[in-house]
């Protein structure tokens, strides 16, 4: 087991490799000069040459590659080309409201998702099965921003129920925050539901086929206990497996909700960057939220064991 | 007529009244009403889809204006008679604008799907077929679906001049390993086959087995993936848009409209809402078309999902 767990944490650093190398070599794929490119229309030859230094392209590749993998290694992601500070400092000012927002998704995702699935997969067939359904197939249509418009209209807007846009920290009390994080996350968690929703439908109705299903029916067990104990227990392989997948989807989303609700995280962060040109920011975003997706994924791997003790290594 | 025997029917026993003699023949439903009942998701979806492509293709005839013609006198005029969707903050007639919108958004859809099913498909192919390939090549697919593809072409936008073929191959670049990974797998599972056994037994070079017997059982599968990275680049292209590192600002596209409605949408929701509306139906089109095919093509997945 220990052994197992070992090799899966020793298996994810070559694809952490392959990430940083990947997100390095991006200024060398790109057609063109990078340099010119980032540094604009307007901008004087010493611009330029500035920009060249600082992304270090006056150098061969892979003593670049080099280096900056070992500054990498010392969590240091290099500087703004803007502002000059620290990309690592900047990611750290940034952080708080991206998490909240994520976990806060994440939850309302999950809290929803999962039930949906599970009635809409014993209900299979009926009018709630295609309700749900449907509802599905247009939270896979309707993109984020339009989610996050038509909410902070109706809820925000017209109805005043909530804030219409901003950030609290949570440190200034939990309805506060979590006023404010109640539409956006409704709005990033829309696909990401619908994606849960349709993969635990899908495991579910094919657990409620087994015999011992039927066995727990025979016995006199009620519906409730029979889905919620007996079957969605062996049908969360899936299911766990598509939250962790889906992660990708908050991640992108996220950048677009924080602009639509202003919420100065990492998504803004990001944004700001890319109208600045501001390259050693984006990538070291870009890096950062790759990790987390694949550490996520990892652990997920790992859960796989504590979820279905019949998976062994 | 049956006639039933005299048996002694026990209390509470009911008997089934006798079949008709002749079952009523079962007519398959022809013609384009059959279709639409058999397959109502690919007709529903299709049926929209060829409206906006329609619209995409016949935009200047469409009681358009010039989409990019500036009229400071008249701005932010609410949607009217004369001007059906409004017009935004520079006085351009929205209608015009969402209608042309159309046809960047279609373009990015389709391209990104074409480009990324035949660079997957290549990968694919190479990855499931040369053994000492395989490796090297699914580390790289692994890595490169690690980074999430908004972020991953958000990255590749940074470092290129805004253009709509930037954009078809940035979004592309992010989307390929998906396909290639589903066609290595479709190819890993096709190799086993016997029928591809009795072809390399019968001494058939690779690049035949391939042609003759590998890629006709890969696209099916690859329509149905096509689809949605379909519309899930046009979701892309406008979220690029719509934060400044898609289409350049002069061309109309959706997620330009918005961005530039998004200072103003508290006062004037509609500058967003109708290129929402629109990106929203387009995209539900091909999603619909995708989850028919998928039913249609490919029995097996249609039952997991």
């Amino acid at each position: 087991m220990l052994a197992y767990i070992l090799r899966r944490i020793a298996a994810t650093v070559p694809v952490m490799a392959i990430v940083a190398f990947f997100v390095f070599s991006l200024l060398y794929i790109a057609p063109g000069d990078p340099a010119v490119v980032i540094a604009g229309d307007q901008a004087t030859p010493a611009d330029i040459e500035r920009i060249r230094e600082n992304l270090g392209l006056d150098r061969p590749f892979l003593v670049q590659f080099g280096e900056w993998l070992w500054r990498l290694l010392h969590a240091d992601l290099g500087k703004s080309i803007f502002t000059n500070l620290p990309v690592t400092a900047m990611i750290g000012q940034r952080i708080g409201p991206t998490l909240s927002l994520m976990v806060v998704t994440l939850c309302l995702a999950v809290s929803v998702a999962v039930p949906m699935g599970v009635v809409t997969a014993w209900q299979a067939g009926t009018w709630i099965d295609r309700v749900f359904m449907g509802f599905a197939v247009f939270g896979f249509s309707v993109p984020v921003f339009v989610v996050a418009y038509l909410l902070a209209f109706v809820f925000a807007l017209e109805l005043d129920w909530l804030p219409v846009q901003g950030y609290t920290p949570m440190s200034e009390g939990l309805w506060p925050w979590l006023s404010n994080l109640i539409l956006p996350a409704i709005a990033l968690g829309c696909v990401y539901t619908a994606l849960i929703a349709r993969i635990t439908r899908a495991s579910m109705l094919e657990v409620l086929q087994q015999d011992y299903i039927k066995t727990a029916r025979a016995k006199g067990m009620g519906s409730g206990g029979i889905l919620f104990v007996h079957a969605l227990k062996n049908a969360a392989v899936p299911v766990v497996t598509v939250i962790g997948i889906g992660m990708a989807l908050l991640i992108g989303g996220a950048v677009v909700t924080e602009s639509v609700f202003v919420i100065p995280g990492l998504g803004r962060l990001t944004i700001d960057a890319i109208l600045r040109r501001d390259y050693p920011v984006i990538q070291g975003v870009v890096l950062l939220f790759s990790f987390v997706y694949v550490l996520v994924n990892l652990m997920i791997d790992l859960l796989y064991t504590a979820l279905d003790p019949r998976i062994r290594y | 007529m049956i006639t039933i025997p005299a048996i002694t029917i026990p209390e509470g026993l009911a008997i089934a009244a006798p079949l008709p003699d002749i079952l009523p023949p079962v007519r398959p439903a022809r013609g384009l009403l059959g279709f639409v009942r058999r397959r109502p998701t690919i007709a529903i979806g299709g049926a929209l889809l060829l409206a906006i492509l329609l619209t995409a293709l016949l935009a200047p005839y469409l009681w358009t204006v010039d989409p990019t013609a500036l009229a400071p006198a008249r701005r932010t005029r609410e949607p009217s008679t004369a001007f059906w969707f409004g017009t935004d903050m520079l006085g351009r007639d929205l209608y015009s604008r969402v209608l042309y919108g159309t046809r960047v958004s279609l373009t990015v859809g389709f391209s990104v799907a074409i480009f990324a099913s035949l660079a997957g498909l290549a990968v694919g192919l190479v990855s499931g077929f040369v053994r000492w390939a395989d490796g090297i090549v699914m580390r790289f697919m692994d890595g490169l679906m690690s980074i999430p593809p908004i972020l991953l072409a958000i990255a590749l936008m940074a470092l290129t001049k805004g253009s709509v073929g930037n954009v078809i191959v940035a979004i592309g670049i992010a989307e390929f390993p998906r396909v290639a990974r589903l066609v290595r797998s479709v190819v890993l599972s096709l190799r086993e086959q016997p029928y591809v056994d009795a072809a390399v037994a019968a001494g058939t070079r690779s690049p035949m087995i391939i042609l003759r017997h590998i890629l006709p059982n890969t696209l099916a599968p690859m329509t149905v993936q096509a689809t949605y990275i379909c519309a899930s680049a046009m979701i892309t292209e406008a979220i690029l848009s719509f934060i400044g590192a898609g289409t350049p600002p002069t061309i109309p596209s959706w997620g330009n409209i918005m961005a530039e409605g998004r200072a103003l949408w508290q006062v004037k929701p509609y500058i967003v809402a109708f290129p929402a509306i629109f990106l929203s139906l387009t995209v539900l089109s091909v999603n619909l078309m995708g989850d028919g095919l998928r039913d249609a093509l490919d029995p097996r997945l249609a039952k997991q999902l």
